[in-house]
C-alpha cells in the first residue's frame, strides 16, 4: 500500500486509534468507578445491618437482664448470655469490616463494661438474686451503660453514613477522569478530521480538478498543459502520464 | 500564506511536547504508577498523533516566508500551551479548564504563577510534566524544535527572526544554526550542573532536577507549597541564586565566556549593568529589611533580600520569605526588579536590562543635546553605535509595555482586586515573573482570582513571552507583505 491510499488509510487509522485509546481509558476508569461504587454500597449496607443486629441483640439482652434483675425470672439467664454473645460477634464483624474506627473502639469498651455488669449479676445469682442486684441496680447501674451502648451504636451508624460523603466525592473525581479523556479525544478528533478534510482537499481534490481543467484547456484551446496545484504520489504519475500522452500526440501530428 | 506549512512545523513542536509527556509518564511509572500515569500516557498519544498527522501529508518545505515563520512561532506557542493542559485536565483535582490553561501557559511562558493551593498533592509524574513545560518554554518551544528541523539555513533564519528579540540577535553575531547549538549547550549544561549542585546542597534527586529545570528556565515552579522556604537551607539558596543569575544573562555571552572569547560577560556593558543592579538592589533591600526590623541581623536580611531580588529580577519567582510582610521600600525595589528583569537573549522576560540601559543613555544624550544643540551625539553599547531605528523600537516597546501594564491593572481593579494585587499581578504576568504582592504574593497563588482575570493573566503571559509585538502582529496578518 503506497501513495494516496496509504496516507488516507493512515489518516483514518489515526482517528480509530484515538477513539480506541480514549475508549479504553474511559472503560478502565468506568470499570474502576463501578467496582468502587459497588464496594462502597456493599460496605455501607453491611455496616448498617451489623448495627441493626447489635441494637436488636442489645435490646433483647436488656429485656433479659430486666427479667432476671427486676422480675427475678431466673430462666432468662441463658438468653442474657446468648444475646451478649450475639452483640459481641456483630461488633467483631463490624471491626473486621472497618479495620479501625474510633466509634468501634469506644463501643468495645462500653460493651466490655456491659459484659462485666451482666456477668456480676449472673455469677451472684443462685436460687434468688442478692438484694444488691434489684430494680435500683438495673435502673442506676445497668441501664446507663446499656443506653450508652445504644448511643454508640447509633453514632457508628451515623459515622457510616457520613463516611459516604468523601467516598462519593472520590467517585465524582473518578467519573470526571472517565469522562475527560473522551471529551479531549473528541475535540482532538474533530481537529484531526478537519485537517484530514483540508489535506485531502489540498493534495487530492484540488490537483484532480486542476489536472482536469488544464487537460480540458489543452483539448479545447491547445493551451499548454500546466496544472496550478502541486501534485504528489499517484497524481504526480498521472500528470506525467498526461504530459507524455500530449507529447506523443504532438509528435504524431508533426 | 500556506496553512499546511504552518500545521507541519507546529506539529513538530507538539511531537516534542508528546516526548516530554512520555518521559513524565515514565517518571510516574517509576514512582509506583501514580494517578498521573494514564493521563500522561493518553495525553502523549493524543499530542503525538496531532503533531505527526500533518507530516503524513505535508512534505518537507525548504523555503518559508517571514509571515509563515511568524505564524509557526506564535502558533507553536499557543498549540504547546493547548496540548500542555491535557495531562492537567485528564488528571482533574484543582484543574478546571481555565485553571489547566493558566497552569500550562504559565509553564510554557516560564512565568511560574500557579493556581494550585497544594502543589504537594500533585503526583510526581504530573509535577515533572509541570517542570518540563517550564524547561521547554525556557529555551523557546520553537528554538527547541529548530535543532531537528531538517531544512536549510533559510528556514531556520526565518523562524528565529521572530523568536529572538531584536536586541538578542544583534548581540549574538553568530549564524542562526550556531545560535541554536549555543542555546542548547548552555541551557542543558546549566540544568545538569544546577541539578548536581542542588543535590550536593541537600535536595533529593527529584526535587533537585525539578528545581534546576525551573530555575534555568527562570520559571519558578517548585515542588513544595512553601517554595524554597521549605528547605531553609542557605546552600540551596546560594546554588539557586547562581543558577538564576546565569539564566538571566545572554546565553551567547555565557558561551563566549566559557570558550574564552574576548567579548564575555565581564566585558559586556549590559551584563555589568545587570550585575550592578543585582548588587545595589540586593543591598538596598537588605538595609531596608534590617532597619525595618524584619530580620534580627544584617546577614539574614542580606540572605533573604538577595534571594528575593535575584528571583524577581530574573523573573524566576522562587521565594524564601513572604515578601508581603516586608517594608514598603523593599517592596518597591522588588516591583522595580519585576519590571526591569534580566538581559535580552536569556530566558527571562520583562523590559530587559538592555532596553533600560539604552533608555538611560538616551536620557543622558537628550540632556546633553539640550546643553549643546549642535552636538552630534551617538549612542554606543559595548562600543557599537546604536541605530536610530533601534532606539525608536526600544522607546515604542517600553511605552507599549507600560500601557499594557496599566490596562492589565485597570481590568484587575475592575474585578475588585486591591491596588497592590491589581498592579503587581499585571506586572508579574506581563513580565513572566510569577508571584506579585498582596493576594498573589510570594507565598500565595492565583487560585482565588476570578475566571476572567485568570484568562487575562494568561493572555498577558503570552504577550510578554512573545515580546508584545510578536503577539500583536497575529491580529494584523492580513496587512503583512
Amino acid at each position: 500500500m503506497k501513495g494516496i491510499r496509504k496516507r488516507v488509510t493512515i489518516g483514518f487509522l489515526s482517528i480509530v486509534t484515538l477513539l480506541f485509546f480514549s475508549g479504553m481509558v474511559s472503560l478502565f476508569e468506568l470499570g474502576h468507578l463501578s467496582t468502587d461504587a459497588e464496594v462502597i454500597l456493599e460496605h455501607s449496607h453491611r455496616n448498617m445491618e451489623l448495627a441493626k443486629d447489635m441494637l436488636t441483640a442489645l435490646h433483647e439482652q436488656s429485656r433479659a437482664v430486666a427479667n432476671v434483675a427486676v422480675l427475678e425470672d431466673m430462666r432468662s439467664d441463658s438468653l442474657c448470655r446468648d444475646r451478649l454473645v450475639a452483640l459481641e460477634s456483630s461488633l467483631a464483624a463490624a471491626y473486621d469490616l472497618s479495620k479501625s474506627s474510633a466509634h468501634l473502639d469506644s463501643l468495645t469498651v462500653t460493651v466490655t463494661e456491659l459484659r462485666r455488669l451482666t456477668n456480676e449479676m449472673l455469677v451472684a445469682q443462685t436460687d434468688t438474686l442478692p438484694s444488691s442486684f434489684g430494680r435500683v441496680w438495673y435502673d442506676e447501674v445497668y441501664m446507663p451503660v446499656s443506653v450508652k451502648v445504644a448511643e454508640q451504636i447509633n453514632d457508628f451508624m451515623s459515622a457510616t453514613h457520613e463516611g459516604l460523603t468523601p467516598r462519593a466525592e472520590q467517585l465524582n473525581h473518578n467519573a470526571y477522569r472517565a469522562v475527560m479523556p473522551v471529551l479531549i479525544s473528541l475535540v482532538v478528533m474533530i481537529a484531526i478530521v478537519l485537517m484530514l478534510y483540508y489535506f485531502i482537499l489540498i493534495y487530492c481534490v484540488n490537483p484532480v480538478l486542476s489536472l482536469r481543467k488544464s487537460l480540458a484547456d489543452w483539448l479545447a484551446f491547445r493551451l499548454p498543459f500546466a496544472p496550478k496545484s502541486v501534485c504528489r504520489d499517484e497524481l504526480l504519475d498521472l500528470k506525467e502520464d498526461i504530459e507524455t500522452l500530449i507529447n506523443q500526440n504532438k509528435q504524431t501530428k508533426a | 500564506m500556506r496553512l499546511y506549512v504552518i500545521l507541519r512545523y507546529s506539529g513538530l513542536v507538539m511531537l516534542f511536547a508528546a516526548l516530554f509527556m512520555a518521559v513524565s509518564a515514565v517518571v510516574s511509572f517509576l514512582n509506583g504508577m501514580d494517578s498521573s500515569f494514564y493521563p500522561l500516557v493518553l495525553s502523549s498519544l493524543i499530542t503525538a498523533l496531532m503533531g505527526a498527522f500533518p507530516m503524513l501529508f505535508v512534505p518537507r518545505i525548504e523555503q518559508i516566508s517571514n509571515k509563515e515563520g511568524f505564524c509557526i512561532v506564535v502558533g507553536s506557542w499557543i498549540m504547546a500551551c493547548v496540548v500542555g493542559m491535557f495531562p492537567y485536565l485528564m488528571w482533574g483535582g484543582e484543574f478546571s479548564l481555565v485553571n489547566a490553561w493558566f497552569e500550562s501557559v504559565s509553564g510554557f511562558t516560564t512565568t511560574g504563577a500557579t493556581i494550585l493551593h497544594n502543589v504537594e498533592a500533585l503526583p510526581k509524574g504530573l509535577m515533572f510534566w509541570r517542570s518540563c513545560t517550564a524547561w521547554l518554554g525556557g529555551v523557546g518551544v520553537v528554538m527547541f524544535a529548530l535543532v531537528v528541523l531538517p531544512s536549510l539555513g533559510k528556514t531556520k533564519m526565518t523562524l528565529s527572526n521572530v523568536e529572538l528579540s531584536s536586541l538578542a540577535k544583534d548581540n549574538y553575531r553568530y549564524r542562526t544554526q550556531q545560535i541554536v547549538r549555543i542555546l542548547m549547550v548552555v541551557y542543558m549544561g546549566l540544568t545538569i550542573i544546577t541539578t548536581l549542585l542542588l543535590k550536593v546542597a541537600g535536595m533529593g534527586w527529584f526535587d533537585a532536577l525539578n528545581h534546576a529545570m525551573s530555575a534555568c528556565a527562570t520559571c519558578g515552579f517548585g515542588t513544595k507549597n512553601l517554595s524554597i522556604a521549605f528547605y531553609d537551607n542557605p546552600y540551596i539558596e546560594l546554588v539557586l541564586i547562581g543558577a538564576m543569575i546565569l539564566a538571566g544573562i545572554h546565553f551567547g555571552l555565557i558561551y563566549a565566556t566559557i570558550v574564552g572569547k574576548p567579548k564575555n560577560i565581564f566585558r559586556s556593558e549590559v551584563t555589568r549593568t545587570y550585575f550592578a543592579v543585582i548588587a545595589v538592589g540586593s543591598l538596598l533591600v537588605a538595609i531596608s529589611l534590617y532597619f525595618g526590623h524584619v530580620y534580627p541581623d544584617l546577614l539574614s536580611s542580606l540572605r533573604h533580600a538577595s534571594f528575593q531580588f535575584v528571583s524577581l529580577l530574573t523573573t524566576t519567582g522562587y521565594a524564601t520569605a513572604d515578601t508581603n510582610t516586608w517594608t514598603t521600600l523593599a517592596i518597591l525595589l522588588l516591583i522595580f526588579a519585576s519590571v526591569v528583569c534580566g538581559c535580552a537573549g536569556s530566558t527571562s522576560g520583562g523590559l530587559k536590562i538592555d532596553r533600560m540601559l539604552l533608555f538611560a543613555k538616551m536620557f543622558k544624550a537628550r540632556m546633553r543635546r539640550q546643553q549643546h544643540p549642535n552636538a552630534v551625539i551617538r549612542l554606543k553599547v559595548d562600543g557599537v553605535i546604536q541605530e536610530e531605528e533601534l532606539l525608536t523600537t526600544v522607546v515604542t516597546f517600553m511605552v507599549t509595555y507600560l500601557a499594557l501594564l496599566f490596562v492589565g491593572a485597570v481590568v484587575n481593579a475592575l474585578f475588585g482586586l486591591d491596588m497592590m494585587t491589581a498592579v503587581s499581578s499585571a506586572i508579574a504576568c506581563l513580565g513572566n515573573v510569577g508571584p506579585g504582592f498582596g493576594e498573589v504574593g510570594s507565598m500565595a497563588n492565583y487560585a482565588e482570582l476570578p475566571v476572567v482575570l485568570k484568562l487575562q493573566d494568561a493572555f498577558l503571559m503570552l504577550m510578554g513571552r512573545l515580546e508584545i509585538f510578536g503577539f500583536i502582529q497575529l491580529f494584523f496578518l492580513k496587512w503583512w507583505r
